[in-house]
């Protein structure tokens, strides 16, 4: 029960849970976890978006295609925070689906042709979660609290959580205290919650490391050559004008899921965060606290945007390299 | 009587006869009384099961809303009903996954199908969970005669290895009574009818045949209740009465006819006395005597496994010699493809048979099919793949005019399939918060 197919642990299972609408940095987590399975030491066991809208979800599905393929003629299996109707219009991703090939037809296709394509959130990580060896999983959140809270109250979720998660690192707020942080702004109420009873430890990211580390503008220039057409690129050059460093703590986010031990980061003492009512993040420091945040290692700079740049600008898997197709079969 | 007095003959009426033999009554205008608004009849649901998955190509209609084009292959013999169904999309049961179990898809889908857990993969001692036609029938049971019908077709053995380790518990019982207590189905139609009309005593096939020497119709035995009942009736109360005893002697006459071949063709065949060799004719005698006692309100809850799961059953009567469960395992060869659809359909054709039989029963201005929620699905969508996801799910009838149907509605991926059975046991009356992996029942709005 405890070990993979034919007893071999499996690399670290990583479900991501990001507003890949508004954020380039959780879209560039995705591409990032392709690095790390890429080399074996992750697998990307779901892919989340925590804002509901047609336009994201059909990127999400390219993005996830370009990685994986996709069923023929269907779409990836990816979450989606509660839909009703076409939600809302992601203006950066629309414009990435919008671009032309050198033939004059889109440049990236979905299937996915409405908002039932998309597995509820929630569902899709516990569901997942139970396919994952004990404590070979992690999540990570770039994005509100919202469906993270709402995997906490699914029915008998919060062992499941506590058996399969090893932690979960949030790219939320600011530490040990900050203006208020938008993804945490956007539903304070479910980034409380989730502070207060996710039943694994909890490590953030603030918004000062994102910003102490920015993605390289220069990267998006040069190092993905290797491809005519990256969604992920272009996604980049849609979300602001070129040139400009992305602040990116869903990047240190997911690099710290996968290689907490590794000095990439300093890490805080333990403590608890609150989140206060105009929606800013506070630490306490205490010893049974079961929070700690990130802290940036100017030392480290160097090694970690080399680290971001290179699992970034990886090349897909081929086919078969990495669990997460099988995992819910 | 009651037309003269005023007073309504209770629904919990039965008919009976020398020794045990009763007979229960089918709803009839004289059970409401004078002047008062008819009596609604009660919900009924049953669930009935097919094993190793539907060929999903011919199963699904493309379309999600009203039905308007005709119906692909497998649904084809349901034409005549396509007021009555709704086809349910996306239903997914997670716990009948691998979720680090390795091999046993079968055993586990069908374990899962109604009890929404991962069942324990043993052969030894089992675990599941109650299923949810049980918590139905623990809430509402004691309003019949017999708290739920558990009907089978083909295996019924309780232990041993029926796939990779899962014990044939999982793959022959949809029923649990408790976590680790299954409730094996009937399979003989003999011991069926006893059940239903009898002393409950199931008599060897020695004695049966004995028996069945100076057999008479059950009717016969019944015949001065009858007599009497038909005199307090009005004309329409007193057809229905007619064609309901002449559906139980149908019965009857089907059984006889089957016990008789059965001593004829084969004596020694491995096989409960009284079950027909022929599928449709096995199915045909279970489902009129599930439909009887749906009549009678003598249960309001039945599952049905029309074969076990993961069976390896051939079905010669229309030409495969090959087993189902090979067959499904195609591995994209065509002809193998076509038998897996030729007995996809076969099965439709039959429920297509009980349906037309349960849309005749009238009950007051409505019919036992319009008053009842009959699923049928499987616990596998492609059974090539094993896969777990957009399980086949239809839910025929109007839950005594809850849903609407005559649709496709597609829900988003993932969404477990116990959402759906949330939603069953709310309409049975027995609303539950939390089952199995729900994350809530499904959304009353697309199905009303």
């Amino acid at each position: 029960m405890q070990a993979g197919r034919g007893n071999v642990k499996p690399p670290l299972g990583v479900a991501l849970e990001g507003d890949l609408a508004a954020r380039i940095d959780a879209v560039l987590a995705v591409a990032m976890l392709n690095g790390f399975a890429a080399k074996m030491e992750s697998r990307t066991i779901a892919l989340c978006t925590s804002r509901s809208g047609l336009k994201t979800a059909q990127f999400v599905d390219v993005i996830a295609g370009f990685y994986a393929p996709r069923p023929v003629g269907g779409v990836a299996n990816i979450g989606m925070a509660e839909a009703h109707g076409a939600g809302d219009d992601a203006p950066p991703l629309a414009a990435t689906l919008a671009l032309k090939n050198a033939e004059g037809g889109p440049r990236y296709t979905s299937n996915m042709k409405d908002l039932r394509d998309t597995a509820d959130n929630a569902v899709l990580i516990r569901n997942i979660l139970l396919a994952q060896v004990d404590q070979n999983a992690a999540t990570v959140l770039a994005g509100p609290a919202t469906g993270l809270v709402h995997l906490l109250y699914l029915f008998g979720s919060r062992p499941q959580i506590a058996t399969k998660v090893k932690h979960l690192v949030v790219a939320i707020g600011a530490f040990p205290s900050g203006a208020a942080e938008a993804s945490v702004a956007a539903d304070a109420a479910a980034a409380r919650t989730l502070f207060a009873e996710w039943p694994t430890p909890i490590v953030a990211v603030g918004s000062e490391v994102g910003a102490a580390l920015p993605y390289p503008a220069s990267s998006i220039e040069k190092d993905f050559a290797w491809s005519q057409a990256h969604p992920v690129v272009d996604a980049y050059r849609a979300f602001k004008p070129m040139p400009y460093d992305a602040p990116a703590p869903a990047l240190a986010a997911a690099l710290y899921a996968v290689h907490p031990d590794d000095g990439y980061f300093t890490t805080s003492e333990p403590g608890t965060i609150s989140v206060l009512a105009d929606g800013r993040t506070q630490f306490a420091p205490g010893a049974n606290g079961k929070h700690r945040y990130l802290i940036a290692d100017p030392a480290q700079k160097d090694r970690v945007t080399k680290m971001y740049t290179d699992m970034v600008s990886a090349q897909p898997v081929p086919r078969g390299g990495r669990g997460r197709g099988g995992d819910l079969e | 009587m009651s037309i003269i007095t005023g007073k309504a003959i209770p629904r919990r009426t039965f008919l009976r006869g020398v020794g045990a033999a009763a007979v229960g009554l089918p709803f009839l205008d004289a059970m409401s009384p004078a002047f008062a608004a008819p009596a609604k009849a009660p919900v009924r649901l049953a669930f009935l099961y097919v094993p190793n998955g539907i060929d999903m190509k011919n199963f699904n209609i493309e379309q999600e809303g009203a039905f308007t084009a005709p119906f692909p292959r497998v649904m084809k013999p349901l034409e005549p009903f396509r007021d009555d169904i709704l086809q349910i999309g996306n239903l997914t049961h997670n716990s009948g996954r691998a979720l680090l179990d390795g091999a046993g898809d079968h055993g586990r889908c069908a374990g899962s199908y109604l009890t929404g857990i991962q069942v324990k993969k043993t052969t030894v001692d089992i675990k599941a969970s109650i299923s949810c036609d049980q918590i139905i029938a623990n809430k509402i049971g004691n309003e019949t005669r017999f708290a739920s019908l558990e009907l089978g077709m083909d295996d019924s053995r309780q232990a041993g290895d029926c796939d990779s380790g899962y014990s044939c518990a999982y793959t022959n019982n949809l029923a649990w009574r408790s976590e680790t207590q299954p409730l094996p189905p009937i399979l003989d139609p003999r011991a069926l009818f006893e059940r239903l009309f009898g002393t409950g005593v199931v008599l060897s096939p020695e004695d049966a045949q004995r028996q069945a020497m100076y057999r008479r119709s059950i009717l016969d035995f019944i015949i001065g209740d009858t007599k009497k009942l038909q005199s307090s009736l009005g004309p329409t109360d007193r057809r229905k009465l007619d064609e309901y005893l002449s559906s139980i002697r149908e019965v009857e006459r089907q059984l006889e006819k089957a016990e008789k071949e059965n001593a004829q063709i084969d004596p020694g065949m491995d096989k409960p006395y009284g079950v027909p060799p022929d599928f449709g004719e096995h199915f045909k005698l279970m489902s009129d005597m599930l439909l009887i006692a749906f009549q009678a309100d003598q249960t309001r809850v039945a599952t049905f496994m029309m074969t076990r799961e993961g069976t390896s059953r051939a079905y010669r009567e229309i030409g495969i010699a090959d087993g189902h469960h090979p067959c499904t395992h195609h591995q994209g060869k065509p002809d193998l493809m076509e038998k897996v659809t030729q007995i996809n359909e076969y099965h439709t054709k039959h429920l297509a048979g009980f349906l037309a039989r349960m849309k005749a029963a009238t009950e007051g201005d409505s019919n036992l099919l319009d008053n009842s929620m009959i699923v049928y699905g499987a616990g596998l969508s492609d059974g090539n793949r094993h896969l777990h996801e957009d399980l086949p799910t239809l839910l025929i009838g109007r839950g005594g005019g809850y849903f609407k149907p005559g649709r496709r509605i597609i829900y988003r991926k993932e969404t477990p399939m116990c959402n759906f059975h949330l939603t069953l046991m709310d309409r049975m009356g027995v609303p539950t918060e939390n089952f199995g992996d729900a994350s809530g029942p499904l959304d009353a709005a697309s199905l009303t």
